[in-house]
């Protein structure tokens, strides 16, 4: 895949699969037959879908990095380096749009938001703030309804008990659907989060938790603000089903989420997954720098070797499966025919998000109507009530 | 019509919307086995089952969050808190997200919940669960904030708040659950939010008050007629977000003169507001400055003397319709 010197971290730049964490890489998917199962029923068609996932939520982000370069938005706040942890579970949900699952997610998982079926575009219009971007300038964090994506409160930890409350309404209304969200690992020392956590468990609501921990809560490192040994034992904790996933690993992301729904489906949830990730940026596009300076270069190194994306692409190329055919094959039988479809799946998705962006752009003009400002606010309103938006 | 309790009254507005609309359910602490820490929700379980009326632990916090969603999903919740004083721990769960979600997707997720409670003061409960803290409400854009002071007030006016499509902040007077009224029985007998009431004509002077004040404010009311001759108006705005600013208007209009009650604490209260509206559209009709009367400006005593002497008292309204008269 095309690596992008201006925009990627520096140990993306010059990135190739690594054998030892290409060994780690397999041997994740292969530990659990249960998993492994799930995975192995992957036909090639949704393998590549979820190779472009990838590639789009990577280059969805590094669209929004130009546009901060170049002045067009203040900043943005990207996934670099934790794309798996977003992309594998919204591939294992029921994406049926306003009557599917749903998720909530978090600033970082904006790749859910084009996974779950929002154009690229839409999404990009988010930041510009335009008139016809889905929260029409209230907010950049775009969520849509017809997407079944939850617009997402900008406080960190809300998001859990409002997807608490999806499920406690799909379970009310004796539907299968289900909800899922992330909780960053430092959201997860909000009250709020706790409460949630024990209002679904108690109720054994159909949510999916993930604990997405990529090791800092914007300039606090891990070990400052958790005393404890990593999240993987938090369902338990909760009296509910809870397992680890490796956040770089995009089909053992798919598959613990594949798990979980079915546990949730079958209302036994909900389920608290524990993904191991790593920001390979800033908090956000402001304090890259900052961040750099959080963890050592060993550290920036061993996590960059685990680039989710290179190493399912490598994980692709060199697997049991042709990817143009479909047919089984011996590992790196069809590498030649499995690069050339990726490479196809990467021209196809540098060409959407290329075009999303000038999209987006060409429409920058199209700001809100200034009276929009204090429109909207209540769904009704008596005509005896004041207008207080008659001062504005 | 009959002659019911306000706590029976709330109890019917339940019991009939739950039986009107599938959507609707109660969410609480101690709302089901219990019935309630007040009695409001008595019978509910029985009649409507535990999906309908959920006991949850005790997370104001992430139950309100829990409604938010279940909003979302397009049920209509009702939330009761044990007492506003602890909706204090779910601020950021109204205001963020209840309040916000409509303006902030652009449209495309309408919250329509109703977040009930006992507020203010009841017979020494003391600092921490005492408070009357309807001006932080009135306060934000997106919620809707109804106080009703009487048995039939509070029917009509909660059956339309949880038919409301917007986050509407219910607060029941704690010290009125026990007051008597009569209650139409009609179970489409709904009141409009925004819509003021005179609870008693008069013309010399308009007294402003809603919820216990506005008892305080007519036993007031028959003192000043007994024994000055001072003919008071009392009108109680009923829901103070949207506020019926006009009927106000139109009663100083005719007074000229005007003493606004509330319990609540004095700076930025709820009686700051109106005086602002006053001033702004009917400064010309004002024959003196405009009074007010509110809880003492500290936190709530216990002691039963100092309890007293720090809540509008009929005497501290009497004083102010005199002041504004320039009288005594």
């Amino acid at each position: 895949m095309r690596r992008y010197h201006a925009f990627d971290p520096p140990e993306y730049v010059d990135w190739s699969p690594d054998p030892e964490t290409m060994l780690e890489f397999s041997r994740a998917i292969e530990r659990d037959p249960e998993r492994a199962r799930r995975i192995a029923d992957l036909t090639a068609q949704r393998r590549l879908e979820i190779y472009a996932g990838l590639l789009r939520f990577r280059l969805h982000d590094i669209a929004l990095k130009r546009w901060v370069r170049q002045g067009v938005i203040s900043k943005a706040w990207l996934g670099t380096g934790e794309e798996a942890t977003t992309i594998g579970p919204v591939h294992a949900l029921e994406r049926g749009g306003p009557n599917g699952d749903v998720v909530g997610p978090m600033i970082r998982n904006a790749g859910a938001c084009h996974e779950m079926g929002m154009p690229v575009a839409d999404m990009l219009r988010g930041y510009l703030a335009t008139e016809d971007s889905p929260n029409r300038g209230r907010d950049l964090h775009v969520g849509g309804r017809r997407y079944g994506i939850v617009t997402p409160i900008s406080m960190v930890g809300a998001l859990a008990a409002v997807i608490a409350g999806y499920g406690l309404g799909f379970r009310k209304l004796g539907t299968k659907r289900l909800a899922l969200t992330w909780v960053g690992d430092g959201a997860t020392k909000a009250g709020e989060v706790h409460e949630a956590f024990n209002l679904a468990a108690t109720q054994r609501l159909p949510v999916i938790f993930i604990i997405q921990n990529n090791q800092v809560a914007l300039g606090t490192r891990l070990e400052e603000h958790h005393a404890a040994d990593g999240f993987a034992e938090l369902g338990r904790l909760y009296g509910a089903t809870g397992a680890p996933f490796d956040g770089n690993n995009v089909l053992d992301a798919y598959a613990a989420t594949h798990w979980a729904a079915e546990i949730c489906r079958a209302g036994e949830g909900p389920v608290f997954l524990a993904a191991e990730t790593f920001r390979m940026s800033g908090h956000a596009t402001h304090d890259e720098k900052e961040a750099r300076e959080l963890f050592s270069e060993e550290e920036f190194a061993s996590w960059g070797r685990r680039d989710p994306i290179g190493c399912y692409g490598a994980w692709l190329v060199n697997g049991r499966l042709n990817l143009e055919t479909g047919a089984q094959c011996e590992p790196g039988a069809a590498t030649g025919v499995n690069s050339a479809a990726l490479e196809e799946v990467e021209a196809r998705v540098t060409e959407e998000v290329e075009s999303a962006a000038a999209e987006a752009l060409a429409g920058r003009a199209r700001m809100p109507r200034p009276e929009s400002a204090v429109e909207g606010v209540y769904g009704t309103w008596p005509e005896s009530g004041r207008q207080e938006k008659d001062r504005f | 019509m009959a002659l019911i309790a306000y706590r029976e009254a709330l109890n019917q507005a339940l019991r009939e919307e739950m039986r009107r609309d599938p959507d609707v359910f109660l969410m609480g602490e101690e709302v089901g086995a219990y019935q309630g820490a007040y009695k409001i929700s008595q019978g509910l379980l029985e009649e409507f089952g535990e999906w309908r009326v959920r006991d949850v632990p005790i997370a104001e916090l992430g139950f309100t969050g829990l409604g938010v969603g279940a909003a979302m999903v397009g049920l209509r919740p009702v939330i009761e808190f044990m007492t506003w004083s602890f909706a204090l721990l779910a601020i950021d769960g109204i205001v963020n997200a209840a309040a916000k979600m409509r303006y902030m997707s652009g449209g495309q997720f309408k919250i329509p919940i109703t977040f009930r409670g006992p507020s203010g003061a009841a017979n020494q409960l003391a600092a921490t669960h005492s408070q009357a803290l309807e001006a932080w409400y009135a306060h934000v854009p997106g919620l809707k904030v109804v106080a009703p002071a009487t048995a039939r007030d509070a029917k009509g006016l909660l059956k339309t708040a949880i038919r409301d499509d917007d986050p509407v902040v219910f607060l029941e007077g704690e010290i009125l659950y026990a007051t008597k009224d009569e209650v139409p029985e009609d179970d489409e007998f709904l009141l409009p939010l925004g819509v003021a009431e005179v609870k008693r004509p008069g013309k010399d002077v308009t007294v402003v008050a809603h919820s216990r004040p506005l008892h305080t404010a007519l036993r007031a009311a028959e003192t000043l007629e007994r024994e000055d001759g001072i003919s008071v108006e009392v009108i109680d705005p009923r829901t103070l977000r949207p506020m019926d600013v006009d009927s106000i208007l139109d009663s100083v209009r005719r007074t000229n003169r005007c003493v606004i009650v509330e319990e609540g604490w004095p700076v930025c209260g709820i009686g700051a507001q109106i005086v602002d509206d006053i001033q702004r559209e009917a400064f010309d009709f004002l024959d003196a400055p405009i009074a007010r009367v509110t809880g003492a400006d500290a936190p709530q005593p216990y002691a039963r003397n100092l309890e007293q002497l720090a809540f509008p008292q009929a005497e501290y309204v009497v004083r102010a319709v005199r002041q504004v008269c320039y009288r005594g």
